[in-house]
């Protein structure tokens, strides 16, 4: 909805089309300068953290794993994290290895749903997924079956595809038969190979040419590109672990949203996600996937937030290889899930949600109840940058009509994958100009 | 596997009443099943793609928020005429493409026509919610038709499978 005002325009885009959840986007344009950017995001406040108060140290997988339908395995493997911190509990490196398995499933479930059928669209042209698949059914077949491919390895290793069962504090309830997860390497090599042709589809795609000075914040694995576990790094140099960043981290509450905004200390925002897993872990990519980025085109750091969808095509061809080397190294945990045996105490865990990080911490009293929980996003870890991201594309793009111009900020949002249903439940878009 | 009868209940568990459709189908898998049944429950409907290829008959339990009685149940039958209009869009939502459910139903079902994976039947079993705020626990109104809910899913699929000739 547009008023027009001399002085002033109000632009009102009352629906986010193509981003997990719902919120709102106000952007306030006076007199041809950029007052305000908003992404609203409204959230039964911090209702989770109040939820999980007073439950068992045991419960926290199952119930954050409910926070959102996209990645509950990074929830879990977050929770599981910071509980097992707590409780001063290490698990046997093959149990390690089939939470790194299952969360490759997530990984490439939700990689290969927002490049092909959320972000794809923007630079084709497309309205959405269904006009790209009346123009171009092959492509959509092909991220349809990337994203069978991701929910079969959830099924067989966590019971289900979505809210999987099998996870529990300390490993797994069951650990899957050998020839289950054996059964997973023909489909993973067909999926591998499809995500080196996403690689090149989405290379070809026309790229605005913008770039910006973020702030990149990742885990940094050990031998392998971070997913369940790691360090956290920056490119300004921070290296700390969970614990660590939770003190670094300020979350301050905003009158435009009921969910918290974080800055690192010293007021910074910053940015997590592809790009910065990418420029803080590109040396430890499988060869495969590095090598399909240097076809691409893609340089060693990646500022520019439109090629995200290429690195998450890359990061595709990296959870296919890490999840076919797993498969291929499988040896069932035995027992499948180490004692835990709770005590006083707190504990932070940190893994790489698909689109960013995401930081649990949790207290817990002597009778190993849950007495406080503190969960960090991605996307509100993101949404302040994704606000600058914002103000620049208007900025730059005031000459614009309305549409035009609601349009490139649904884009700019979308670049990041944010998951509203994570940080909140309900979001509207909404850009004004006055 | 191909499945004859794919039910599947969509909806977040912790948005109270949207949590019906889960909730109908938990109770349908605790009475049991024929092995040619496939059950599912969760947030995104995307993922019913895989699931309905091949099937006879695909029921989708999920609440509505119509401003009507809460726990009125309604079975609409959704045909392409009726994909084409909207119908079967997911509760709550005011837009076809996405939802608390991340891609909604509606473009699902649009998804699937193109794809060809749409299938012969899908009967929508709405149940009107009450509430959607935050919360584990259906309302009173809604809580009280699941069983019934259940019981019209299991005749759907008596009536289907015995005109397919079983």
């Amino acid at each position: 909805m547009s008023h027009g005002r001399e002085a002033e325009r109000v632009l009102a885009v009352s629906d986010l089309a193509r981003v997990e959840g719902e919120g709102a986007l106000r952007i306030v344009v006076k007199e041809g300068a950029v007052e305000d950017v908003a992404l609203r995001i409204f959230e039964p406040p911090r209702f989770f953290e109040a939820l999980l108060r007073g439950r068992s140290y045991a419960e926290a997988p199952d119930i954050t794993a409910r926070i959102c339908g996209i990645c509950p395995v990074a929830y879990q493997m977050s929770a599981c994290a910071a509980i097992e911190a707590a409780c001063d509990t290490s698990v046997d490196e093959r149990i390690v290895n089939l939470r790194r398995l299952l969360y490759c499933g997530e990984w490439i479930q939700s990689h290969a749903l927002h490049v092909y059928l959320l972000h794809a669209p923007d630079f084709l042209g497309c309205q959405d997924a269904l006009e790209l698949a009346a123009r171009d059914r092959p492509a959509v077949e092909r991220g349809l079956s990337l994203k069978r491919t991701g929910n079969l390895i959830m099924e067989t290793i966590g019971g289900r595809a979505v809210h999987p069962v099998n996870v529990k504090v300390g490993g797994f309830y069951r650990a899957p038969a050998t020839e289950a997860v054996a059964a997973l390497a023909d489909p993973l090599r067909r999926a591998r190979d499809e995500a080196l042709v996403t690689v090149d589809w989405v290379s070809h795609f026309e790229f605005p040419d913008v770039e910006a000075d973020y702030l990149f914040l990742a885990l940094r694995g050990g031998d392998h590109y971070p997913i369940e576990s790691g360090r956290i790094v920056s490119s300004t140099g921070i290296d700390t672990d969970a614990a660590g960043l939770a003190e670094l981290v300020v979350e301050e509450q905003v009158e435009r949203s009921t969910a918290l905004h974080a800055r690192l200390e010293g007021r910074h925002a910053y940015l997590t996600g592809p790009l910065a897993r990418y420029m803080l872990n590109r040396d430890l990519m499988p060869e495969v996937a590095r090598a399909a980025a240097e076809d691409a085109g893609l340089a060693p750091v990646c500022r520019n937030p439109f090629r995200s969808i290429v690195v998450r095509a890359v990061e595709l061809v990296v959870a296919c290889e890490e999840a076919l080397r797993l498969v291929e190294s499988y040896e069932p945990p035995d027992p499948p899930a180490a004692d835990v045996v709770p005590r006083p105490g707190s504990g932070a865990g940190a893994t790489e949600a698909p689109r960013g990080l995401l930081l649990h911490r949790y207290e817990l009293g002597s009778d190993g109840l849950i007495s406080s929980a503190r969960i960090m996003p991605p996307t509100s870890q993101n949404q302040l940058t994704i606000e600058s991201d914002l103000k620049r594309v208007v900025e730059g793009g005031l000459d614009l009509s309305d549409e035009e111009l609601t349009w490139r900020c649904e884009q700019a949002v979308r670049n990041h994958d944010p998951c509203i249903s994570c940080a909140a439940h309900f979001l509207d878009v909404n850009v004004e100009r006055r | 596997m191909t499945h004859r009868v794919v039910v599947a209940g969509i909806g977040s568990e912790l948005r109270r009443d949207d949590g019906a459709g889960p909730a109908v189908v938990e109770r349908i898998r605790r009475l049991g099943v024929p092995d040619d049944w496939a059950l599912w429950s969760g947030p995104a409907p995307l993922d019913l793609l895989g699931l309905w290829a091949g099937c006879e008959l695909a029921v989708v339990v999920d609440a509505t928020h119509n401003d009507g009685e809460p726990g009125t149940i309604r079975v609409l039958e959704i045909d392409s005429a009726s994909v084409d209009a909207g119908q079967g869009r997911a509760p709550g939502s005011t837009r076809g493409l996405n939802s608390t459910h991340g891609m909604g139903l509606v473009t699902v079902l649009q998804l699937a026509r193109v794809v060809d994976r749409m299938p012969p039947r899908v009967v929508l079993v709405g149940i009107e919610g009450d509430d959607f705020g935050a919360g584990a626990c259906l309302s009173p109104a809604v809580a009280g038709t699941v069983d019934e809910a259940a019981k019209k899913v299991f005749e759907l699929a008596r009536q289907a499978t015995c005109m397919g000739g079983t």
